[in-house]
């Protein structure tokens, strides 16, 4: 499974910010905002983040899974191989859409 | 190979003659002789001067044993090329790495190019890519919500990893 | 500059054992690991060395694998202009920005600085089952391993 493809599971990520700050490359960027979700039965409203956006620049990941091995919920993981082969070299920032593992729905 | 090592801490005028001496003793496998750059590891700097610790790993032909001879130095330290010739190479990287002259030695650079930065290794000398390049983890994408730092965040590192607090200053 | 010895320069012509009208002449600048990748796809059997006269359609492709230091971009020119109409291929994370040493001053941040690249593959090292998918995008044949 190694060196193959770098996924991100969206609905687990939390904007911790881990990946980003531990990638050694450099080349996960992320934003996002703060909603209030209010639950039945709860006391009060919590705060949940948002996904604005999710980038991994794959011109530069150097595939380590540094960002996957810190992780705490589990929001990346190793998928199946995909060759990434582009005529640009923009077109290989691959954002939340892209990014998703190859056995989602 | 023994799994303990012995460790022997010389000063840096006795380097040569002590080299020699292990070597008399049957340490005449010469393994490899680098740098550390002790600055950031010694907060009590009483020798703040000696940043740079040379090791030189000698062993015995039939690697029953080994040793390390190491000294701190500040900018010079002597040539060993004349008891091990081999010790060429391995002193002119840690020259260019580290900016250390060892006098009587080959002070050609080895691998880096003339024009660039002397003494990457030394953590006085800032990766400028680093420090000058916007660091992705330094965004903070919960304080645009209300002005107000979200959680826990102020404990956040605002810098990269291995970027010193002033390091224009350094 | 002297010249560059003939055995770096050699372009090699594969027939593709998937489509063997097709011909890929391989032209490997090989400067890193990104190198042993390209051999392993070479050595899997999809690439069978023919001699120019058996093919239909040809396409020759330069592939920059490995890290390019600003001291070895005037060879790396020097190769690419010796093959005009050659495709550059950008393998690996290396050649593509600079890769894992982006922030190294003596490192190129990226071939496509200076050449213009037709293909690029992300990877460090990129699989070879990625050189091949990117040789049959090149040939334009479509990308059906």
């Amino acid at each position: 499974m190694k060196h193959s493809f770098i996924a991100l599971i969206e609905d687990k990520c939390t904007s911790c910010m881990l990946c980003v700050r531990e990638c050694p490359a450099w080349c996960i960027t992320l934003d996002s905002h703060t909603v209030e979700v209010t639950e039945e039965g709860a006391r009060r409203p919590r705060k949940v983040n948002v996904l604005d956006s999710f980038e991994i620049d794959y011109s530069l990941c150097m595939y380590c899974g540094v960002c996957i091995d810190v992780c705490p919920f589990d929001a990346l993981a190793w998928d199946e191989h995909r060759a990434l082969v582009t005529a640009d070299r923009e077109d290989m920032l691959l954002g939340i859409v892209e990014l998703r593992p190859s056995d989602s729905s | 190979m023994k799994q303990e090592f012995t460790w022997h801490k010389v000063d840096a005028g006795q380097w040569f003659t002590t080299i020699g001496e292990q070597r008399d003793a049957g340490f005449t496998y010469f393994d490899f002789l680098t740098g550390v750059d002790r600055e950031s590891l010694d907060p009590d700097k009483s020798d703040s001067q000696l940043q740079v610790e040379v090791i030189a790993h000698l062993a015995k032909p039939d690697l029953s044993d080994s040793i390390f001879v190491h000294t701190c130095v500040s900018e010079e330290l002597d040539s060993i090329t004349d008891l091990f010739q081999a010790a060429s190479w391995h002193e002119r990287e840690c020259a260019e790495m580290y900016g250390i002259a060892f006098t009587g030695g080959d002070s050609r650079s080895l691998l880096r190019h003339e024009t660039l930065s002397r003494s990457p290794l030394r953590k006085s000398t800032v990766l400028a890519a680093r420090v000058l390049i916007p660091w992705p983890g330094g965004a903070e994408p919960q304080i645009k919500e209300d002005g107000r730092k979200a959680g826990n965040s102020s404990r956040r590192r605002q810098r990269p990893p291995g970027v010193p607090e002033n390091w224009l200053k350094s | 500059m002297p010249a560059l010895p003939d055995r770096l320069t050699q372009v090699t012509c594969y027939a593709l054992a998937s489509d063997p009208t097709i011909c890929v002449k391989i032209l490997n600048a090989s400067l890193a690991c990104c190198t042993l990748e390209l051999q392993a796809a070479i050595a899997s059997g999809e690439f069978v060395e023919t001699d120019d006269a058996s093919c239909d359609r040809q396409v020759t492709v330069l592939v920059v694998a490995g890290t390019v230091t600003d001291a070895l971009v005037p060879r790396v020119m020097e190769l690419i202009k010796s093959h005009p109409g050659a495709k550059v291929m950008s393998f690996g994370a290396c050649a593509t920005s600079g890769g894992p040493y982006w922030d190294s001053p003596p490192v190129s941040k990226g071939i496509d600085q200076f050449v213009e690249v037709a293909s690029y593959v992300s990877g460090c090292p990129p699989r070879p089952e990625a050189f091949i998918q990117a040789v049959r995008v090149l040939a334009q044949i479509g990308t059906q391993a």
